[in-house]
């Protein structure tokens, strides 16, 4: 689960231009971190190219803070 | 899925840019929402090459990218029979392209899209660009579509 975050923390950093050390768990994308709607979906395709998982479009609007993406990653690896 | 080829009238059902800025003159193979190979052929009479550069006319790498992204607005759009009613205009999010040769008067871009994600208001797309059989630039994009207001 921890490398699993770690690994989504780095892979958000690149996508929204930060350093990995911003990015807390509860971080709230849109406020804290200025992620937009497009940022999301590449975060979204970075999670889905590098786990080799599907993630359906509904699942976008949830993806609102690391911890919580790292849930949804989870969920769709369990289901693989 | 068949594969289909639209020729300038069709695209122009597709596409909203025109003259001077509609980059596609034409469709040899699109699978909806998988793939399409679209094709602009680069003349001299086209207005940038009078400055750009004078005396070694090379066609600008954002206008490649824009030919990139006109050819990913029809691999999204095309199917969605409401696209034209709803009037829809198409915003690039990024790019990250990388540019191999220069693009020059006489040369026809062979445009290959193929989408990384698609969803119903948006998409991230990777695209190579040959000419001859050469590629000329390749990468990644992203565009949101939004129903003009």
């Amino acid at each position: 689960m921890q490398d699993i975050e770690n690994e989504i923390k780095n892979l958000i950093a690149e996508i929204i231009e930060k350093d990995p050390s911003e990015i807390n768990p509860e971080a709230r994308f849109i406020e804290d971190l200025g992620v937009d709607s497009m940022m999301a979906l590449e975060i979204l395709a970075g999670i889905e190219k590098k786990y080799k998982i599907s993630i359906p479009e509904e699942k976008l609007q949830e993806l609102r803070t690391l911890s919580q993406t790292v849930l949804i990653a989870k969920e769709y690896l369990d289901k693989k | 899925m068949m594969t289909k080829q639209l020729n300038i009238e069709e695209i122009q059902k597709i596409l909203p840019q025109r003259f001077p800025f509609l980059m596609i003159d034409r469709v040899l193979e699109l699978k909806p929402k998988e793939k399409i190979i679209a094709l602009k052929n680069v003349s001299v009479n086209e207005e940038y090459f009078v400055g750009h550069f004078k005396g070694n006319p090379i066609m600008p790498g954002v206008l490649i990218i824009e030919a990139m992204a006109q050819a990913s607005i029809i691999l999204f759009s095309y199917g969605i029979d409401s696209a034209s009613d709803k009037n829809l205009n198409y915003y690039l999010g990024s790019t990250k392209i990388r540019f191999l040769h220069p693009v020059k008067p006489g040369d026809q871009l062979e445009i290959l899209i193929e989408p990384i994600k698609i969803i119903s208001n948006a998409a991230i797309v990777k695209t190579s660009v040959k000419v001859s059989g050469n590629e000329v630039a390749s990468g990644e994009l992203s565009f949101v579509a939004k129903e003009n207001e």
